[in-house]
């Protein structure tokens, strides 16, 4: 075997839960020639078609892009991961020729351990493992914790090495995720003080959203955890921001939240690959997960995981020449298509805090986080008249309409710092990304790293306009 | 200056007694300065010149900024002149500031509102000086310089820039605005003038707000990237009155900041921003390598059909082919923003709610952002058909429409919109098929974007109670 080293890539996989058994196929996002201001639209890649019976590739073609299938359900996202190796400074995706007989195995570990964030409880924590596998066969991730029922888990789903053909002889493993179901701690709904809730006819209730009971809560204290958050006083440091974002009930107590009992089976983990021959050993790892189904696939939210890795990797600032003035111009309006993609999803009016006829504070908004952290009067953050939002959509897209002239981004001043996130002023409140909330608590901001790319597109004349006359 | 708003100050033009001592002379049986107005009617004009004046200002101050940039700018003046730009873009903003101001004062007392101005060329009269769109010069500052100044500057510098803006007037002495600020404060502030029941107070909920158009230009937050203003600014001044006394305190805000004279910090005036901008040239300008602005024309108009022989002496006439959509262009959009300007001051009041006043604020705030990207557009394109921006440039036209004023009826507002649509479609066809690739993009764009514009005005226009329709 000539290989240095090998690698997974990608290093980090994100699958997305469904009970269809197709996944959804490949897909890209494109803006539309004749519609520059219109939404994405979704256009069939080339898929990877597997044999269920061989677990071998069949085709590469592309297929139509549905997000259900006929029935109804929920199609996943069952990502890739490919084995790379170096020999010398050439990278390639490995055949089965390149390990030149060396044996190849694969291990994977998920888990999933929401509950053992909220009990503290180590037997909390459900995990599923392979171990160590060479065959082609689906091999299921049951995620097991110390305190489920005896013979139960939670199906994460599973993980396949498919079978190297002649026509696809590259090394690849398919991660499928769960179904995304909800499973418990009791197969009747109980109340928060622990007494079972009975119909109008005096029969317990069955709780029609489990899959299954998994949890012992003769053993686990996750059924009717209780979690405190007395109002006005500082919460407890090992609290998630915000608190109580589980399935549950107010207890009697004010402040009390008290667990259901659910548990889901999201996971995340890694997988492992060793190729060996005689006393060479190459490792390889890379990181998976599953996360809910993507509601509005045709878009990208402001900020993402690939804005935070790509920061975390490149640092928050941006060199000279890192960039052209056309790859920051096209950064720009990036950022402003994201922006009216989501305030489509937006309900804008509700979020600004505008008073309806059922009256003010009618969902959860960052006025009622500014009121409940900061005690912060109650006060719509723009105009009400301005956050119609068809024309709130429409002053993005206008944006975006006038970047394209070539003219710089002016309106850096108006994106939230990362060191303004607490800003409650006036001034402070209004800045872009409006009325949303990062996992902080806090108004959400872009990366350091979007925010220097736009700083620093900003940074030519307006009346640049393009290439044409850079200064 | 058309006779029409002459002839109402030559009392105050030529020197002689001031036309409030004069109606205060009225009233003791002596002629007033004229005796079609009463001293209400005299304050809804003055604020109304004043509006042409800021209007006019304004326009002229983004296309000095427009002027700025281009590939002769050497890397060692690159920050100077970026922060010129700002700044006088923050100027700009500013005056719009005032200008929206000055409408709620016409509003506060009744007045018809304007968002008219004078067209070029013409006269100065009350006008600080001819209104003349123009590259940034030394003497163009100074022109800009001398209408901000405060009244009793004087000095060497002060005799400097005078004899400057004179000449670059055509000899003639170009005015300050605090002239005309100091004359509406003084009618305002005075009851035996202005009587109590001209200030309308349920008028505030009509009138423009802060936080409907401000958009962050507060106290230097926004507009103030390259560090080059004073800390501190740009600040758009945008006040909603009630009172007397809530008007003459906006008027002499808005005066202050031209003038300075009695800002905590005076370096945050007009008149010291341009004066800084005006020193600094000077001492640049006599560096070889010192090229700030583009070649663009003075005064570009373009004309309703392609001519090759020039018809006003003071303008350029644009005559490249693919300018000249972009011109027309330019100019259609800037009716439309000047109509819904119009239009929403005169629309229904502001709510809790989203109404159609929403739409039509987006749709102005839309307009700004397209003149701005067609003006960086036509600041590099050629003038002339033949010739090369490189060597003489167009710039953006401003030209003002045949009318600022809309129909009467709600639904009509709204068709006068989308006609300006239809004209824009029209030249859009044309832009569409520019060879150049960004421009292309931008015009497509846009049309993407009018197609959705459309749209909603003809949701609005389905939404109108039938007693709008007829």
């Amino acid at each position: 075997m000539k290989l240095d080293e090998i690698r997974i890539l990608p290093p980090l996989a994100i699958a997305r839960l469904g009970n269809a058994d197709e996944p959804v196929n490949n897909y890209d996002l494109q803006v539309a020639e004749g519609r520059p201001l219109g939404y994405r639209t979704i256009v069939p890649a080339p898929t990877l078609v597997v044999d269920e019976a061989s677990g071998a590739i069949v085709a590469r073609e592309c297929r139509p892009v549905t997000f259900k299938d006929a029935g109804g359900r929920i199609r996943p996202v069952a990502p890739f991961l490919e084995l790379w190796g170096r020999e010398g400074t050439d990278w390639r995706h490995l055949t089965l020729d390149d390990l030149q007989g060396a044996a190849i195995r694969w291990r994977v570990t998920v888990g999933n351990i929401k509950v053992f964030r909220r009990t503290g409880d180590p037997n909390d924590r459900a995990i599923a493992t392979t171990e160590w596998f060479s065959e082609h066969a689906r091999m299921p991730l049951a995620g097991r914790a110390a305190n489920f029922l005896p013979g139960k888990s939670i199906p994460f789903g599973d993980v396949r090495f498919l079978r190297p053909t002649a026509e696809f002889p590259q090394l690849r493993v398919r991660f499928t995720p769960a179904h995304g179901y909800v499973y418990g701690s009791d197969a009747f709904v109980r109340k928060p003080d622990g007494s079972y809730a009975l119909d109008g006819g005096g029969y317990l209730q069955p709780d029609a959203n489990l899959r299954d009971v998994v949890y012992d809560a003769s053993k686990g204290r996750w059924l009717g955890h209780n979690e405190v958050v007395v109002p006005n006083t500082p919460f407890e440091p090992t609290l998630t921001i915000p608190p109580q974002i589980f399935a549950g009930a107010s207890g009697t107590a004010p402040g009390e939240w008290i667990s259901s009992g659910y548990l889901d089976d999201e996971c995340d983990g890694i997988v492992e690959v060793e190729v060996g021959a005689g006393e060479t050993r190459l490792r390889a790892f890379a990181r998976i997960g599953a996360g809910p189904p993507a509601f509005a696939p045709d878009s990208y939210p402001i900020r993402t995981v690939y804005d935070e890795l790509e920061q975390a990797m490149l640092g928050p600032t941006i060199a000279e020449g890192d960039y052209t003035d056309d790859e920051l111009q096209r950064e720009a309006e990036e950022i402003l298509r994201r922006a009216f993609e989501t305030i489509r999803l937006m309900n804008t009016t509700l979020m600004n805090g505008n008073e309806f006829p059922e009256g003010i504070d009618i969902g959860s908004t960052m006025l009622r986080q500014d009121k409940n952290d900061a005690a912060r009067a109650w006060e719509p953050i723009m105009a009400p008249t301005l956050v119609d939002n068809l024309a709130v959509e429409s002053l993005h897209q206008n944006i975006v309409g006038v970047l394209r002239s070539g003219a710089p981004p002016w309106f850096i001043s108006t994106l939230r710092r990362f060191d303004e996130i607490g800003d409650l002023t006036d001034l402070g409140r209004r800045k872009m990304p409006a009325m949303m909330r990062n996992a902080d608590g806090r108004y959400l901001c872009l990366t350091r790293r979007q925010h220097e790319k736009i700083r620093i597109a900003s940074l030519q004349f307006a009346s640049r306009g393009g290439k044409r006359g850079t200064p | 200056m058309r006779s029409r708003f002459a002839r109402h100050l030559r009392s105050v033009l030529s020197g002689g007694p001031s036309s409030v001592g004069m109606l205060r002379a009225a009233r003791a049986a002596r002629p007033p300065i004229s005796p079609e107005l009463d001293g209400h009617q005299y304050a809804i004009f003055l604020l109304r010149v004043a509006a042409g004046i800021e209007h006019a200002l304004m326009a002229q101050y983004l296309y000095a900024a427009y002027s700025l940039g281009g590939p002769t700018v050497v890397e060692r003046h690159r920050a100077t002149i970026l922060g010129w730009q700002e700044t006088i873009l923050g100027i700009a903003k500013e005056e719009m500031g005032h200008l929206i101001t000055v409408q709620n004062v016409l509003r506060l007392i009744s007045g018809p509102i304007s968002f008219d101005r004078e067209d070029f060329p013409f006269d100065a009269a009350f006008y600080p000086f001819d209104f003349t769109l123009e590259k940034l010069t030394r003497a163009s500052l100074a022109k800009y310089v001398y209408a901000e100044k405060p009244p009793d500057w004087s000095g060497p510098l002060a005799d400097e820039i005078t004899k400057l803006a004179t000449a670059a007037n055509h000899e003639a002495a170009p005015n300050a605005v605090s002239k005309l600020y100091e004359l509406m404060i003084e009618t305002l502030a005075d009851p035996e003038i202005v009587p109590d029941r001209a200030f309308r107070a349920e008028t505030r909920s009509t009138q423009g707000s802060w936080s409907e158009w401000g958009r962050g230009y507060a106290h230097g937050e926004r507009g103030n990237t390259h560090g080059a203003s004073p800390a501190g600014s740009p600040d758009l001044i945008i006040r909603v009155m009630s009172s007397r006394q809530d008007a003459v305190d906006a008027l002499r805000e808005i005066a202050e900041q031209g003038e300075g004279t009695t800002l905590t910090d005076p370096a945050h005036s007009h008149f010291q921003r341009f004066l800084t901008i005006y020193q600094q040239f000077a001492e640049l300008e006599t560096a070889a390598d010192f090229h700030p602005t583009r070649p663009v024309a003075t005064n570009p108009v373009v004309e309703d059909a392609l001519s090759e022989h020039p018809s006003h002496n003071a303008c350029t006439v644009i005559t490249h082919p693919v300018t000249f959509y972009w011109a027309h262009l330019l100019n259609v959009r800037y009716r439309l923003l000047l109509s819904g300007l119009t239009h929403v001051f005169q629309s229904a009041a502001a709510s809790a709610r989203p109404t159609a006043r929403s739409e039509l604020i987006t749709l102005v705030f839309g307009e700004m952002y397209k003149l701005r990207g067609l003006s960086s557009v036509l600041v590099e394109m050629p003038a002339h058909r033949g010739g090369d921006a490189a060597h003489a440039a167009a710039g953006p036209p401003f030209e003002m429409p045949y009318t600022v004023n809309i129909p009467l009826r709600e639904v009509d507002r709204w068709r006068w919109h989308l006609s300006m649509l239809t004209a824009s479609r029209g030249i859009l066809e044309h832009l569409v098929a520019d060879d150049d690739p960004a421009r292309r993009a931008f015009a497509a764009a846009i049309r993407d974007g009018d197609r959705a514009l459309i749209e909603r005005i003809e949701r609005v226009i389905a939404g109108l109670e039938p007693g709008d329709m007829t």
